[in-house]
């Protein structure tokens, strides 16, 4: 009388078995070709994501965009473009229509643009790349100032250029 | 839904393993972009993203596999791990949308130009996960008064 809820539940013991085995097979796969790549490629079982410039800059509020979005934005005739660089770096290269405005001088040089960037404009930040927090210093600064519409684009000018952005070269007029 | 159309059957589990094991590629390839992606949806704690970047590929292509065996519990198993996926990812893309995070879904590509997510990326998750369910669920009935023998 019991045999076929019997047999049904032994169907579904055998699946989640089945189930257990695929996933055991992936973790002992995953894990040992992790182990055998090169130093550069092995990834760190932990990494410190806690300190990455998106999750700062998402605890802090500050909107990221990703290369898409920026190449989106772009074309925004009102966006106003930050490159939160070094005068040289901006000199040797930056995002097409970018403002040089390097976060130590900020306070001095943002009246330079006060006619071009209003309180409301869509404001688009960047730096070098993963690595540098310039970009989101400048946002933060920014924001102090009154700025609302801030976007940081992190992946910055590294990103934008291998992946084969135009660039213009030349100092900030 | 193979007893009837066993061509249908055949092509459901193709495409599916096909989908899955074009996806785990560029993910095993460049396993430090791909843990970028899934810390871009941030759902999970830093701690756990390494690991899941890590294994994760590993089970979309063991799974894929998994449902191109003649082997009814395995083939089941996979698609059932493969519906699951699929229903986390395609709740996690939902949430990117929803909060209005312009990233792509790092489905079948690493680089940093891939399309942001959209609604054609639900339509398409909606869809394998029908797939998923008919292989799952064609495989499981199969298993039924029939021990593991070639389909």
């Amino acid at each position: 009388m019991n045999a076929e809820p019997q047999g049904r539940r032994r169907e579904v013991t055998r699946l989640l078995g089945a189930c257990a085995g695929l996933l055991a097979l992936s973790a002992a796969v995953g894990s040992a070709v992790n182990t055998v790549r090169p130093g550069s490629s092995r990834l760190p079982w932990v990494g410190d994501w806690d300190r990455h410039i998106e999750t700062l800059a998402f605890r802090a509020g500050i909107p990221v965009t990703f290369l898409m979005g920026v190449r989106d934005r772009l074309r925004d005739p009102h966006l106003v473009l930050f490159d939160a660089r070094t005068p040289d770096e901006y000199a040797a290269g930056h995002l097409p229509g970018a403002l040089s405005l390097p976060i130590r001088d900020v306070d001095a040089r943002i009246i330079d643009y006060i006619d071009r960037a209003r309180m409301d404009s869509p404001i688009l930040i960047y730096c070098e790349g993963l690595e540098c927090e310039d970009g989101l210093a400048l946002a933060l600064k920014l924001r102090e100032f009154g700025f609302e519409d801030l976007t940081l684009y992190p992946g910055g000018y590294e990103e934008w250029i291998a992946y084969g952005g135009v660039v213009t070269q030349g100092p900030a007029p | 839904m193979n007893r009837d159309r066993p061509l249908f059957g055949w092509l459901a589990r193709l495409a599916l393993a096909a989908v899955f094991l074009a996806a785990c590629i560029a993910k095993i390839r460049d396993p430090e972009t791909f843990a970028l992606s899934v810390h871009r949806y941030r759902l999970l704690p830093g701690g756990m993203v390494n690991a899941v970047a890590i294994l994760l590929p590993w089970l979309e292509l063991t799974t894929g596999i998994a449902i191109l065996l003649p082997l009814r519990r395995w083939r089941a198993a996979g698609a059932l791990l493969l519906f699951l996926m699929l229903a986390v990812f395609t709740g996690a893309i939902s949430l990117n949308l929803a909060r209005g995070i312009e990233a792509s879904c790092g489905c079948f590509t690493t680089r940093a130009d891939a399309a942001v997510s959209d609604a054609w990326n639900l339509l398409r998750n909606g869809a394998l996960l029908w797939l998923s369910a008919m292989v799952f669920l064609e495989a499981f009935r199969d298993q039924s008064g029939q021990t593991d023998e070639p389909s």
